[in-house]
């Protein structure tokens, strides 16, 4: 243990840490629950998308509290989230309605709260791209200044986008599955999507392939998705097979040890597949390594290994499940979903290798995803930032708990949290929802 | 027969040397560890199976429901019966043969088979003598009957009873035994030295080339078999000194099966069930048979197989040509070298009952992917090793493609069975 | 919120800590340290946990059972409590309930840092309680929590002492019974180096009012949650209650039953009209 970390675990340490800010963390609300407090509807405008989302998922709204300038009344009694329909916001001077509505809703918010602001991304005229971008900037802001494991998170919606497509979307983000996305936009486009409930088993007869699911975060995914009704074929290295075994018979899916770099991979994966006489509705790419080193010292080997794991092997399985003439490929209407990092987006010391793979997938990501659209396959990532697991142990102590402390939730986000959004974005549901880089990462301060 | 029996796959776990990686882990635990991860490759979790069969030669008295206990324990349903089945080394095999039969006849329509051996957790028993002094103490009705009973003891029967591989009728221990058939055969000792590195090579190719990844799982941190030694060769094995047969000896460690520990266990089904069940299906269970030579009389011990395997091939009008891949199980070398020998033995085969000799075999279809040398020998789990390592193989060579296994036991006893790629 | 914490090198042996745990205080108000006795990156033998599996009826797998993590945080309990600053002893403390999550399998080759601090001391109607916190990392992930509470009778807390009654307790028909030797605690002092001799000599016990030496609370929990080894879940709580103890040798009846994802279990007279301890599992999502 270094002298830094003696210090700082003892008594005038934590006295002295203490008075530095770093208090103890809040406690997330998780899994699907929804917030405790009254959710508040507010417009700018007369859009109805919002309002219309929140009724097919069953949700009595309120009236919002408006702030009319100067005396910041306040709600009763605390409030569980605001959600905007900005969808008709066109003007500078419009935001101070949102400005209004936004004030006694963050003094008054609950913890685990959410603010959610709905908006049209596609703009007429150069005002309203200005109004629209300045969301963002509001967005984030309001993100880092709530407290108490409130979060916030923009939608951006397109001119037809239904009620339908928003659906899944907005109830992750009310709900307790996106504890750790916070001050983050993603996009909901329009699809022919004709949902009207949100489900408990979204993905009941369906089947998913996790690759890395022994430990970690793969692990979790895996229990996630099998909560969520989907059949697991739960993939990882053949020397990790007894924890692959366990957590397979767990979930009562099937274990395949597979090395995913080996060539045949996808091929195996798809024989799986068709062995077991259903299509393939999704494959989450969670496998990955690191092999950290600053770029003066990263050799061949330790560059090779990691691409080929975190970003090779993955286009390639992708290619075989993505044929056509595949038995056991992707079926149409079917999900991929990747896994990036924030070090992908922002760079880390000592991570060129892992960075370059991680900001590979967000890349793949985007590009294959309007390529897969006319078969209604949604390509997706998630990006996730500093995840409680045994592997950020090995980190050191300082760097650790900067990390840990650097996201507007004050704390590192866990497994479970990561899996969530994955199967959020695996939902048949989230039609609308693709070549979306989504970052759990409570906001990490660094990267965009 | 009204069903097709079949070969879904199998699991086990690495093998290891004795009081290696296992020491600590019992029968149960191994066991235990070999059906989960069965369950887990073929999505058995929770799932209610026919039956379960499968056995320890070396077991405790605690352990009479072994594998019972031990599908308890897995993920395996609860309501899933087991039972324990005992056949000396071909144990594996033999409760592969019983849970196909039940198949075969409808009795069940799923099943799993298999065996597990720990020469670390051997049971050790009191000697013969206390063991009844003991017995007549509890039966005693009064205080003074059973110090009566107690006064009996003597020091030398307080020494602890080790389990002995050692044929109870000739008092020779099965390595004894087969070096009287080695000289008998006159297997030299490069002969030996050649299976032996062979069967290293074969079987370090196959770990190369990931054939296992879909048959073994790993245990408690234990990835690949751990007797294996890829770097081994004819030359090194001739350094070793002989531990069988004399000084003049040809058989030593290095090709005769270290004692192991290890588990391993064969999913099978009618045909039926495995398509309703979107299973796979490598192999049909053709037919099987166990036959016995009068080893007390002097016959070679470990040549059991051979009358077993003529009378089987007859049975089915089958030669050894009509099979693409043999499997003789390696407990020494040397067995795998006078078996080919008997097979090839006009006289020998005669001498049977067999109508003559059953021929000879390419080399090159022989234990293709190593056998007990390399892989070692937890005596109940080799047959249940080598099931499903031949359905496998056999596939790959497509339908129609036959495999003959040939085991020999304890008890001069030797199984024999047929499987055919579906 | 803990003021402190003390990060042992190793985990402490049951030497001075432990001796002082057994020499009654003079001092009959309750007080405990307010530190957090803490030892980092433990390497768990696989050894001691197949000693451990065998005697408490476990299968040896990578994965442990939810009270081998207990045993490991145990020395840790009886530094807090052997500690200057405490005043309650593990001699004469009963240990009367158990809670501890398991918040993700945990596999035997992990390192692991284990912390445990003693807390919330409150009246009791016979002495004092005091729980004695636990928790177990991987890296930075909490893998498993637990909390001990223990009884330490004459001792005094500032407070009322709450009604203490026991939930009605109905007579069961054990669908199991279990013999209990008079070697599983010395079996089980091995595996858990619990060094309380009311559980092996006879004098001890008597001493404290048995008439007999009586198993280890934890044996019989652990014992009780190996016999539901095939239903537990990756993830899951499991609380009981040790409402009398077990004489040794005995025998004991156990029943369970099982509804909407929680699982209930008694250990009983082998009568099943007496409890020894009750259990509740729940699965943690």
């Amino acid at each position: 243990m270094s002298i830094l970390e003696k210090t700082f675990t003892s008594a005038p340490g934590r006295a002295i840490s203490r008075k530095a800010g770093l208090k103890d963390p809040p406690r997330l609300r998780r899994g699907r629950t929804w917030p405790s407090g009254a959710i508040i509807h507010g417009t700018i405008g007369d859009g109805s998308l919002v309002a219309d989302t929140l009724h097919l998922l069953g949700r009595a709204v309120e009236e919002p509290v408006v702030d009319a300038g100067t005396d910041a009344p306040g709600y009763g009694q605390k409030i569980g989230a605001l959600v905007v329909d900005a969808t008709e916001l066109t003007s500078i001077s419009q935001l101070e309605r949102l400005r209004a509505l936004l004030r006694p809703a963050v003094r008054g918010i609950e913890r685990s709260g959410r603010i959610i602001i709905v908006a049209r991304e596609d703009h007429d005229g150069w005002e309203a791209a200005a109004a629209a971008r300045a969301l963002d900037g509001i967005n984030r802001t309001v993100a880092k200044e709530l407290r108490g494991g409130a979060t916030s998170t923009l939608v951006w919606v397109a001119g037809d986008t239904t009620a339908s497509d928003l659906l899944t979307t907005l109830g992750f983000a009310l709900q307790g599955r996106s504890a750790f996305v916070d001050g983050q936009a993603w996009k909901v486009a329009s699809t022919a999507t004709k949902i009207d409930d949100l489900v408990t088993a979204p993905l009941a007869g369906r089947t998913v392939i996790v690759t890395g699911a022994a430990r970690g975060i793969g692990a979790q995914i895996a229990r996630v998705v099998a909560r969520d009704g989907a059949e697991v074929i739960a993939v990882d290295i053949p020397p990790a097979g007894e924890q692959l075994a366990a957590v397979a018979n767990e979930v009562g899916g099937i274990a395949i040890q597979l090395d995913i770099t080996q060539a045949d991979a996808g091929a195996v994966l798809a024989q799986h597949v068709a062995q077991r006489g259903r299509g393939l509705h999704g494959i989450v790419h969670n496998a990955g390594i690191t092999r950290d080193k600053m770029l003066v010292n990263t050799d061949t080997a330790r560059w090779e290994s990691v691409l080929e794991v975190n970003l090779a092997a993955q286009m390639r399985i992708n290619e075989v499940l993505l044929d056509p003439d595949t038995d056991g490929g992707l079926d149409d209407g079917g999900r991929i979903v990747g896994v990036a990092s924030t070090s992908g987006l922002a760079g880390n010391k000592g991570q060129t290798n892992y960075a370059a793979s991680k900001a590979g997938v967000a890349g793949l990501v985007i590009a294959m995803s309007s390529d897969l659209a006319s078969r209604e396959i949604t390509v997706n990532a998630v990006a996730p930032g500093f995840i409680e697991t045994e592997m950020t142990g090995k980190i050191p102590f300082v760097q650790r708990e900067i990390f840990r402390r650097s996201n507007s939730l004050d704390q590192g986000g866990r497994p479970v949290d990561v899996a969530e959004t994955i199967s959020y974005l695996l939902d048949p549901g989230s039609q609308a929802v693709t070549g979306q880089v989504i970052r759990v990462c409570g906001q990490n301060l660094v990267g965009a | 027969m009204s069903h097709n029996a079949v070969v879904i796959g199998g699991n086990r776990i690495p093998f290891a040397k004795s009081n290696g990686p296992y020491a600590d882990a019992s029968n149960h635990d191994m066991l235990t560890a070999a059906l989960d991860g069965l369950v887990a490759r073929y999505g058995l979790s929770g799932a209610r199976m026919g039956e379960v069969a499968a056995g320890a030669v070396l077991k405790h008295p605690s352990d009479f429901n072994l594998t019972r206990e031990a599908v308890l324990s897995s993920a395996l349903a609860a309501n899933t019966p087991a039972c324990d089945l005992q056949q000396a080394c071909g144990t594996g095999l033999e409760t592969t043969v019983y849970i196909a039969n039940k198949i075969a006849l409808g009795q069940i329509d799923s099943g799993i088979s298999g065996g597990v051996d720990s020469t670390s957790d051997a049971p050790i028993t009191v000697s013969d003598p206390l063991r009844r002094i003991l017995l007549k103490a509890s039966a005693a009705r009064s205080a003074a009957d059973r110090m009566k009973a107690f006064a009996q003891v003597r020091p030398r029967h307080l020494a602890p009873k080790a389990p002995s591989v050692t044929e109870p009728r000739t008092g020779l221990s099965m390595g004894e035994h087969q070096a009287l058939t080695t000289e008998a055969w006159g297997i030299t000792r490069e002969e030996q030295d050649t299976i032996a590195e062979a069967s290293h090579h074969k079987l370090a190719q196959a770990w190369e080339d990931g054939f296992f990844d879909d048959l073994v799982t790993p245990y408690l941190g234990v990835a690949r078999d751990a007797i294996l030694r890829p770097d081994t060769s004819v030359e090194k094995l001739a350094k070793l000194k002989p531990v069988f047969g004399g000084p003049q000896g040809t058989m030593t460690a290095g090709n005769s099966t270290a004692l192991s520990d290890g588990a391993a266990t064969v999913l099978l089904a009618s045909e039926e069930w495995a398509k309703e069940h979107n299973q796979p299906i490598l192999a049909r269970i053709v037919d099987a048979e166990v036959a016995a030579v009068d080893h007390p009389g002097g016959a070679d011990l470990l040549l059991g197989p051979v009358a077993a395997a003529g009378r089987m091939l007859a049975r089915q009008g089958l030669t050894l040509d009509d099979f693409a891949l043999v499997e003789i199980h390696e407990a020494f070398a040397s067995t795998v070298a006078t078996t080919l020998k008997a097979w090839n033995d006009e006289d020998y085969c005669r001498g049977l009952g067999l109508d003559g000799a059953l021929g000879t075999i390419d080399p090159s279809i022989l234990n293709v992917t190593g056998s007990s040398l390399a892989a070692g020998h937890p005596f109940a789990a080799t047959g249940a090793r080598i099931v499903p390592t031949l359905a496998k193989l056999l596939q790959e060579r497509g339908p129609g493609s036959r495999g003959l296994i040939s085991m020999c036991a304890a008890g001069g006893q030797g199984v024999v069975a047929i499987l055919e790629a579906v | 919120m803990p003021a402190d914490t003390i990060v042992l090198e190793s985990m402490p042996s049951m030497g001075g800590a432990a001796a002082r745990s057994l020499v009654p205080s003079r001092d009959k108000r309750a007080r405990v340290p307010s530190s957090t006795f803490e030892v980092r990156d433990l390497v768990q033998e696989t050894a001691r946990l197949a000693d451990y599996a065998r005697v408490c009826g476990f299968t040896l797998r990578d994965t442990v059972p939810a009270t081998w993590l207990h045993v490991l945080a145990f020395p840790l309990h009886i530094q807090a409590l052997g500690s200057q600053d405490s005043t309650i002893r593990l001699m004469g403390a009963v240990h009367v309930a158990n809670r501890m999550t398991m918040l993700r399998p945990v596999s035997v080759s992990e390192r692991l840092t284990i912390g445990v601090r003693a807390d919330n001391v409150r009246p009791h109607r016979r002495g004092a309680l005091v729980d004695l916190v636990a928790d177990i990392r991987s890296g930075d992930e909490t893998v498993w929590d637990g909390v001990s509470t223990y009884l330490a009778s004459g001792m005094t807390a500032p407070g009322d002492a709450p009604d203490g009654s026991h939930e009605p307790f109905e007579a069961v028909t054990p669908h199991a019974r279990w013999r209990v030797p008079a070697r599983t605690a010395k079996d089980y002092r091995r595996v858990s180096g619990d060094p309380n001799p009311i559980h092996t000599n006879r004098l001890a016990a008597k001493a404290f009012g048995f008439p007999r030496p009586i198993v280890h609370g934890m044996w019989t929990h652990a014992r009780a949650l190996a016999a539901l080894e095939g239903s537990l879940g990756s993830s899951y709580s499991v609380g009981v209650d040790f409402v009398k103890p077990v004489l040794l040798p005995g025998t004991i009846g156990f029943s369970s039953s099982h509804e909407d994802g929680v699982t209930t279990a008694d250990v009983t007279t082998k009568d099943g009209t007496k409890p020894h301890l009750r259990m509740r599992v729940e699965a943690v999502s």
